[in-house]
C-alpha cells in the first residue's frame, strides 16, 4: 500500500477549508431561489440582474478607480519614502521613520478610519471621493515603503557609485541604475496597494459620505437587508477576475523568463 | 619634471575624530602603473574613493593635472573606477553595462558600438556582448568592469582589489594582462592591494601604507632591497629581521659577531634592525659559514625548500634553498654585504632616501 503522505492531506485540508465558502457562494449564483437553503434550479437570472443594476456597476467602476488611482500615487510616493529612508545615513532617524512606517501598517483599520473621519471633518473637507481616495492613498503607502525597501538594501552600494564614477548625475543614477534595479519591488507595492484599496471597508466606511461608495461598503449595506443572490453573482465574477489577473500575471513571468532564455540561447549560439 | 596626472598635498581624511589618512603627499605621472598596498584598514581604499570623488579630503588638496578637484563631484571626473565587487549593473547585458559611460555623454549610436567592441576586444570579451551579467564567471565579469571603466576612456584607472574573489591562477593571468593593458594604453593605474606578490609584479611604483601614512614609495626593486623599517620589511616578502648594533660604517655587530654590511651614515654604535632575505642566505658547509645553524623543520614550497633553523643563541632564521638538507642538522650560512640591509629605528622617508644618496655617491 502506498504510505500516506500527512503533509499533503494537511495542504489539502487546508485549502479545502480556504475555498470552501467561496465555491459555496459561487455555487448559488446559479440558484432560482431567493436565498442561499437549498438550491433550486439552474439560472442566470442573477447575472442578467447584475448587469443591469445601474448602480452596481457604477459602484464596481468607481471602486477600481479609487483602486487604481490611489494604489498609483501610493506607488510614487512610497518609492521617494522608501529611497529617502534608505538614504538616512543617521541610524536613529531611519529606525524611528520605519518604526513609524510599520505602526501605520499594524495599527487597526477602524482607529485609521476614525482618525482620518476626525481629521476630514477638522478640516471641513466633505467626504466622497476625495476624502476615500486620499485615506486609500494613505494606508498605501507604508504597503509600498515595505515592498520597496528590501530591495533597495539588496542593492550594493558599489552600484551607485560606480554609475557615478561612470558620469551619471544623480538623477540618471536614480532612473537608469536605482529605479530599474528595485521596479519588481514597486511592482509588487502597486499590486498589494491595489488590493488593499480594492478590499478595503473599515477605513472606506467611516471617510465615504452621500453618493459616494465603494464596492465593499455597498455588499455589507446589502448584506444587511438580507444578501440577494445578486451579491453571489457579483462575488462570483470578482473570483474570476482575481483568478484572471493572477493567470495574467503567471503568464507574463513565464514570458519574460522564456524571452531570457531565448537571449541565452542566441548568445550561446 | 612633468606635471602629475594626480597629487595630494598634505591630505587628511577623518570620519568621527578617527583619522583614516594622517597627512597623504603622494603623485602620480602619467602613463604609470602605481599600487597603495598595504593591510586592510590603512586607508589606501579611501585614498581611491578620494580621487575618485565618493569622499572628500577633511583637509589639503587633491590636484588633477594641476587643478584643485576637492570640490569636484564624482561624475565630472576624467576617472574611472574598477571596483572590487565588480558592481556590474545586473539588469544590464554585457554591451549596456559597457557603454553605460558612453549612453550617458551622448555619443552617437555608431560610435558607442564601435568602442563597446573596442573595449570588450581589449579584455579579449569579444562575442559576448549580448550576454547577461549572471551568466558571466567571475573572471569574465571583472573583465567587463574594466572594459566599462576603460570605454570612458579616463585618464587615470582605478582599481580597488579587482582580483581579490579570483582564483589563484586567474588571478596571475590577470597580472599580465592588466600589466600589458596599462602599458598598450599608456594611461595611469593606480592599484589597491593588500597582496605584496601582486604589487611587485604589476607596479612601476609602490606606496606601501600603514595606519594612514605612506611608509615608503618606489620600485618594487628598492622596496624589496631596501625596506625602510620593520613594518614595511615584514609586510614585503619574508625576512629575518634581527636587532643590531652599527659598529662603523660598512660594519654591523648582530648575534654576536660582526659582518660586513653595505649601509652607511649612521651614528656609531646606534641601535639598528638587520634585515636578511631568506633566499639571499646560502647553506654551505659548517666550516664554510659565517654562522652556523641547526635545521629544525624544512618545507617544500614547490620552487624552493623553506627551511627553518635556529642558531646558537635560539634566533630563529628562515632560508628559502633549492636543494633539501636534513632535520636536525648543522649547516653553515653564507651571505654577502650587500645581502645585509641596516634599517634605523623611526627614521623618515626623506632621511633614509639623503642617508643613501650621500654613500652611494661616494662609491
Amino acid at each position: 500500500m502506498k504510505k500516506v503522505k500527512w503533509q499533503n492531506v494537511w495542504l489539502v485540508g487546508i485549502f479545502i477549508l480556504l475555498y470552501a465558502p467561496i465555491f459555496y457562494l459561487i455555487f448559488y449564483s446559479f440558484s432560482s431561489g431567493d436565498n442561499m437553503n437549498g438550491f433550486r434550479s439552474f439560472t442566470w437570472a442573477n447575472y442578467q440582474a447584475l448587469f443591469v443594476d445601474k448602480r452596481m456597476i457604477e459602484i464596481v467602476l468607481q471602486t477600481l478607480l479609487i483602486a487604481i488611482l490611489s494604489s498609483l500615487c501610493a506607488t510614487i510616493v512610497g518609492t521617494f519614502g522608501a529611497l529617502g529612508i534608505y538614504e538616512t545615513k543617521h541610524r536613529r532617524v531611519r529606525n524611528m521613520v520605519l518604526a513609524l512606517n510599520n505602526i501605520l501598517m499594524v495599527s487597526p483599520d477602524v482607529i485609521i478610519g476614525a482618525s482620518f473621519l476626525i481629521f476630514f471633518t477638522f478640516l471641513g473637507l466633505g467626504l466622497g471621493f476625495g476624502s476615500v481616495l486620499l485615506s486609500h492613498i494613505a494606508f498605501s503607502i507604508p504597503i509600498v515603503v515595505l515592498m520597496i525597501l528590501p530591495k533597495l538594501n539588496e542593492m550594493r552600494p558599489a552600484l551607485v557609485d560606480a554609475a557615478r564614477d561612470l558620469g551619471a548625475t544623480d538623477w540618471q543614477v536614480l532612473s537608469k541604475v536605482i529605479l530599474p534595479y528595485i521596479s519588481s519591488g514597486i511592482f509588487a507595492g502597486f499590486f498589494m496597494a491595489f488590493t488593499y484599496s480594492l478590499d478595503d471597508f473599515a477605513v472606506t466606511f467611516f471617510v465615504t459620505g452621500n453618493g459616494f461608495e465603494t464596492l465593499s461598503v455597498e455588499i455589507y449595506s446589502r448584506a444587511r437587508q438580507g444578501i440577494s443572490l445578486e451579491i453571489n453573482a457579483l462575488s462570483a465574477l470578482m473570483f474570476v477576475f482575481s483568478l484572471i489577473l493572477v493567470a495574467g500575471y503567471y503568464l507574463l513571468n513565464q514570458r519574460n523568463q522564456a524571452q531570457k532564455a531565448r537571449r541565452k540561447r542566441k548568445a550561446g549560439a | 619634471m612633468q606635471q602629475p596626472m594626480v597629487e595630494f598635498k598634505n591630505v587628511i581624511k577623518e570620519y568621527d575624530d578617527v583619522q583614516i589618512l594622517k597627512g597623504i603627499d603622494i603623485a602620480l605621472e602619467k602613463g604609470k602603473f602605481y599600487t597603495l598596498l598595504g593591510p586592510s584598514g590603512c586607508g589606501k581604499t579611501t585614498i581611491l574613493r578620494i580621487i575618485a570623488g565618493f569622499t572628500n579630503a577633511s583637509a589639503g588638496n587633491v590636484l588633477f593635472e594641476g587643478q584643485k578637484i576637492n570640490d569636484l563631484p564624482a561624475n565630472k571626473r576624467q576617472v574611472n573606477t574598477v571596483f572590487q565587487d565588480y558592481a556590474l549593473f545586473p539588469h544590464l547585458n554585457v554591451f549596456e553595462n559597457v557603454a553605460f559611460g558612453l549612453n550617458l555623454r551622448k555619443v552617437k549610436k555608431a560610435v558607442i558600438q564601435a568602442k563597446v567592441i573596442e573595449a570588450l576586444k581589449l579584455v579579449r570579451l569579444a562575442g559576448y556582448e549580448n550576454r547577461e551579467i549572471s551568466e558571466l564567471s567571475g573572471g569574465q565579469q571583472q573583465r567587463v568592469a574594466i572594459a566599462r571603466a576603460l570605454a570612458n576612456e579616463p585618464k587615470v584607472l582605478l582599481l580597488d582589489e579587482p582580483l581579490s574573489a579570483l582564483d589563484m591562477k586567474l588571478r596571475k593571468d590577470m597580472q599580465y594582462e592588466l600589466r600589458d593593458l596599462q602599458q598598450r594604453l599608456g594611461i595611469t593605474f593606480l592599484f589597491v592591494t593588500h597582496d605584496q606578490e601582486e604589487a611587485l609584479a604589476m607596479s612601476d611604483e609602490i606606496f606601501v601604507m600603514n595606519e594612514g601614512r605612506v611608509l615608503q614609495s618606489g620600485s618594487p626593486v628598492d622596496i624589496y632591497d631596501e625596506p625602510i623599517n620593520h613594518f614595511v620589511a615584514d609586510f614585503i616578502g619574508e625576512s629575518n629581521i634581527l636587532p643590531g648594533k652599527m659598529v662603523a660604517d660598512y660594519q654591523v655587530e648582530m648575534v654576536g659577531k660582526q659582518f660586513e654590511c653595505a649601509d652607511a651614515g649612521m651614528k656609531p654604535n646606534e641601535a639598528v634592525e638587520v634585515v636578511l632575505r631568506p633566499e639571499d642566505l646560502d647553506i654551505v658547509a659548517v666550516d664554510q659559514g659565517q654562522l652556523v645553524v641547526t635545521v629544525d623543520t624544512q618545507l617544500f614550497r614547490g620552487d624552493y625548500y623553506e627551511i627553518t633553523a635556529y642558531d646558537a643563541d635560539q634566533n630563529r632564521w628562515l632560508i628559502h634553498s633549492t636543494n633539501p638538507t636534513q632535520d636536525g642538522q648543522q649547516v653553515g650560512l653564507f651571505f654577502e654585504p650587500e645581502d645585509v640591509h641596516i634599517m634605523r629605528f623611526g627614521e623618515s622617508e626623506e632621511d633614509f632616501d639623503a642617508r643613501l644618496e650621500s654613500y652611494e655617491e661616494e662609491d
